[in-house]
């Protein structure tokens, strides 16, 4: 039976009434029009539907959406100031860091988790942030290196 | 020519701000007020007839909206190919575990299972066949026993095999005799999917007027479009298909898929219908890349001239004739002048899921067995890989396998450019080794159109049907802004559908930015002229006095007597040739080679047979970069593919009932982030004399190399030849310790004499 429930999505208090059984994904995408975030397997394997959820990156389709209730929710839709993309968003732009565009929502967050998380960002702690996270289309270097370029405007504008 | 401005360099993409913002809208994003949600029920049986089906408790489910099977299709067949040998959906007879029987339209997708679970379907199961190399032994069931009489049947040898192509020059006996040394071995590869990360999405909507509506994840609109018109017996006119953003296609979504399943529930319902596919769906309804078998025959002379080639390929299509078995006879030489041959190449029915469509299908099966083999050959004869590729490679002026005169190329410099930068040859540290290999591939042709029409404002509207799969959208955009005069930013590219652009051919076989680029160039000139005509007029002069540039036409000996576009613009509304649109419309390009070199070290651990990538290099012809970032892109992601293909992805197949065993992304294994080496890029750029700017295509040639470059790598490394994919780690083991690996042999006897027949 379809239970009421709360999330903070992107700032902005949300609420639906949902399955016990809907997984996060399904309630961002289905009941609250926020398509960005995207289902490549359902299964945890792809991390297309990556949010984060209270900072920290997670597979949306393995988080029941019950489970995310009082919750702080990130979706790609939130990433950017308004008109002004997040350094990351800027740096995958500009440095070819996507193509079909299907894994990008959640690489962009895995990414912006990772960031936060203090880790120091060498290449090889990049590679391993984005382990969970698939493309098919652009073999992983551009990938890297559009994260390195948000890495250093970041550093940049910190020091600033 | 003049320098350029938006060519040649690095360019966002036009797409880039809604895919970072999570903006673009794929096929699954699309929620229509009043929406069902489709499934999918599929066989059980690798073959059987269909004895009854029973939906009456499906269609009393509440929620449940309606239940269709085969006998509500029209009874009609359809295929990928020439060949028409497919249902859309069964009818008296199931082919393999995993094809449609039945599908459901309710008010959500779990009601929709729940139906799909409450349909009774009784089998009589039939004798079946898996295995391609007994299918076509002539010794197993006929898994179409009505194979002859499908519209289209062409040249085969009858029974399993539903297709031979054929390609013969010379003298091959003779060339044989020639030779000093013959070398016979049989190649065998995977079975791979597409892995493309957007599974399989449409909703199909029917208008007042009774047209449908399909928004479809699909790299060929007008094909989707002229394909359901024939299953549903519908005219063309009556159906309309927008592509979506589509996320990965790599040629699994370049014809009908499972369109026509929403479609006619939406027309039996007259409601909006979504389907869905699941990851496990996304394995198991669509044709991914079946095993292939590979015998090569050649000979040498002692000092390294090929003098003759047999080859004959057999290729497992699964129930139904897809792509592929054309790369038997196309690939079956390589990229060497071979002046006898004699290639031949099969199709073959067997109970498992079609095959479908793969970034350059079936060439880089075909590349890893003649480039293995290629270093077999020269290590036979002492001779250094790298060098008997140099003396053997194809030149200008030689004929190609088909027939064309082979045109100005750049396959000498990329050979030479990977020599160089890998520092070849060279002899590496025990354990650790270096690989090659050289592709060929021919940029794609076939229908292209455009139109342009200029905006009051001097921008540029560029209209095309066809669908970005690769970042052609923004190549497109370059080649208009450069023939123009105009900013990239100045030219918008139009969101379009199947009734709003002129019709063009399919997003594949890299056939965009070369054949679709040269129509936009040819519209670009052609509204160039337009605007000269009408500033000649207004200026007072010749056109040909003009020049257009910098986003103003103007005289060129007197730069400040000018009109810019958007005042051209505005003044072409009430001139007399009218609003100022340029077209274009062609239906083939020349041949157009593109040739690329591709080298691999790699570590071989001895103790567990784990093969790593330490480094890749790779050079390819070009042509001309419109967008060196895009290329790159192309390049890498293409090598990461074939890296892939070469390593680690396998889709299991048992071998009793030809069901899929491993539908998941966790047990199909595609390359991560932490699996890949750096990738160096070589552009060579040699002019094509008919792309736009000279360009050639790109993306199908970067997969091909690395099986074939890294299983040669592994020789050099551990002394062990692997000739079956993937070059996993148990197989490079039982090769190191000499125990017998998996052998294919492809009974070369009985196709020659089931020819001489």
């Amino acid at each position: 039976m379809k239970k009421q429930l709360q999330i903070t999505v992107n700032g902005e208090l949300r609420q639906a009434l949902v399955e016990p059984y809907y997984s996060l994904l399904d309630t961002l995408r289905d009941e609250m029009q926020l398509t960005g975030t995207k289902k490549g397997c359902d299964e945890g394997d792809c991390g297309a539907c990556t949010v984060l959820l209270n900072g920290k990156p997670v597979c949306s389709c393995l988080v029941l959406a019950h489970a995310a209730h009082d919750a702080e929710v990130i979706t790609i839709e939130g990433v950017a100031n308004g008109q002004e993309l997040h350094p990351v968003q800027k740096a995958f732009v500009e440095h070819g860091g996507l193509q079909c565009g299907y894994c990008t929502p959640g690489i962009i967050l895995s990414t912006v988790g990772f960031l936060e998380s203090g880790e120091e960002p060498s290449e090889e702690n990049i590679k391993h942030a984005l382990g969970g996270n698939l493309c098919r289309c652009t073999g992983y270097t551009k990938v890297i290196e559009s994260v390195l370029v948000a890495v250093k405007a970041t550093n940049q504008e910190s020091e600033e | 020519m003049a320098e350029l401005s938006a060519i040649g360099k690095n360019s966002i993409r036009v797409d880039a701000m809604d895919k970072v913002t999570g903006r673009a809208t794929y096929a699954g994003d699309v929620y229509l007020p009043g929406m069902l949600m489709c499934k999918i029920m599929t066989s059980t049986r690798s073959h059987a007839k269909i004895v009854s089906i029973d939906t009456t408790a499906a269609q009393a489910l509440p929620g449940v909206r309606c239940v269709i099977t085969g006998s509500d299709y029209p009874d009609v067949r359809f295929g990928s190919g020439a060949l028409k040998d497919r249902r859309i959906m069964a009818r008296e007879e199931v082919f393999y575990i995993g094809e449609p029987v039945a599908a459901v339209a309710a008010d959500d997708e779990i009601t929709a299972l729940e139906a799909i679970g409450l349909i009774e379907i009784k089998y009589e199961d039939i004798k079946h066949v898996v295995d391609p190399l007994q299918a076509i032994s002539g010794k197993s069931v006929d898994v179409h026993t009505d194979l002859e009489d499908f519209e289209g049947f062409g040249f085969a040898l009858g029974g399993n095999n539903c297709t031979m192509l054929d390609s013969d020059r010379g003298d091959v006996e003779q060339g044989f005799k020639d030779s000093d040394v013959i070398i016979e071995e049989t190649y065998h590869t995977q079975p791979i999917s597409q892995g493309f990360l957007e599974p399989m999405a449409c909703v199909a909507d029917v208008e007042a007027n009774g047209r449908l509506d399909i928004y479809a994840s699909t790299q060929g609109p007008y094909q989707v479009r002229s394909q359901l018109a024939s299953v549903l017996e519908m005219s063309i006119g009556n159906i309309k298909v927008t592509a979506m953003e589509m996320g990965g296609g790599f040629g699994a979504k370049l014809r009908l898929a499972l369109e026509g399943f929403p479609a006619m529930l939406a027309i039996k319902t007259g409601k909006p219908v979504k389907l869905v596919n699941t990851r496990e769906e996304a394995f198991t309804l669509n044709g991914p890349r079946l095993e292939t078998n590979i015998y090569l025959k050649t000979g040498v002379t002692n000092d390294g001239n090929i003098l003759a080639r047999e080859a004959r390929s057999v290729f497992d299509v699964g129930a139904y004739l897809g792509a592929g078995p054309n790369a038997g006879v196309g690939h079956g030489l390589g990229a060497y002048s071979i002046p006898n041959f004699k290639l031949r190449s099969y199709g073959v029915y067997t109970n498992k899921l079609y095959v479908g469509s793969y970034r350059a299908s079936g060439v880089a099966d075909m590349n890893f067995a003649t480039e293995s083999h290629t270093d077999v050959i020269a290590h036979k004869l002492g001779i250094d890989p790298m060098e008997f590729r140099i003396k053997n490679a194809l030149s200008e002026g030689d004929t190609a396998v088909n027939g064309s005169t082979i045109p100005v190329n750049g396959l000498m410099e990329t050979i030479l450019a990977v020599k160089e930068r890998m520092g070849l040859p060279k002899k590496m540290e025990e354990g650790r080794g270096v690989g090659i290999a050289v592709g060929e591939w021919r940029s794609g042709s076939g229908p292209s159109t455009a139109s342009i029409s200029v905006n009051e404002d001097g921008t540029v509207s560029l209209l095309t049907g066809s669908v970005d799969i690769s970042g052609s959208d923004t190549s497109l955009a370059q080649i208009a802004a450069e023939s123009l005069g105009l900013r990239l930013e100045q030219v918008v590219v139009a969101k379009r559908n199947t009734d709003m652009a002129p019709f063009t051919g399919p997003s594949g076989g890299s056939r965009i930015v070369y054949s679709q680029g040269r129509a936009v160039q040819n519209a670009a000139e052609d509204t160039k002229a337009k605007l000269l005509d009408l500033a000649a007029d207004w200026l007072g002069v010749q056109a040909d006095a003009l020049e257009c540039a910098g986003g103003s036409v103007y005289v060129q000996d007197n730069p400040p007597q000018s009109l810019d576009l958007g005042q051209l613009a505005r003044m072409s509304l009430t001139s007399r040739g009218g609003p100022i649109i340029g077209i274009a419309s062609l239906s083939s390009l020349p041949y157009a080679p593109v040739f690329n070199a591709q080298a691999a070290e790699v570590i071989v651990d001895r103790e567990t047979g784990q093969v790593r990538v330490t480094r890749f290099v790779q050079a390819q012809d070009i042509g001309k970069a419109i967008n060196p970032m895009g290329v790159e892109g192309q390049l890498e992601g293409g090598a990461v593919q074939g890296i892939g293909r070469a390593l680690s992805e396998e889709i299991l197949i048992d071998k009793e009932t030809g069901q899929i065993r491993n539908p998941s992304l966790a047990t199909y294994l595609m390359p991560l982030s932490v699996d890949m080496p750096d990738i160096e890029n070589i552009l060579v750029e040699v002019p094509s004399a008919d792309g736009p700017f000279g360009a050639r295509a790109v993306a199908e040639s970067p997969g091909f190399g690395p099986p074939a470059a890294i299983a040669n790598a592994i020789f050099d490394a551990v002394g062990v030849r692997i000739k079956t994919l993937p070059l996993s780690a148990e197989r490079v083991l039982a090769a190191i310790q000499g125990r017998d690996a998996d052998e294919y042999t492809v009974d070369s006897e009985a196709l020659r004499a089931a020819e001489s027949v």
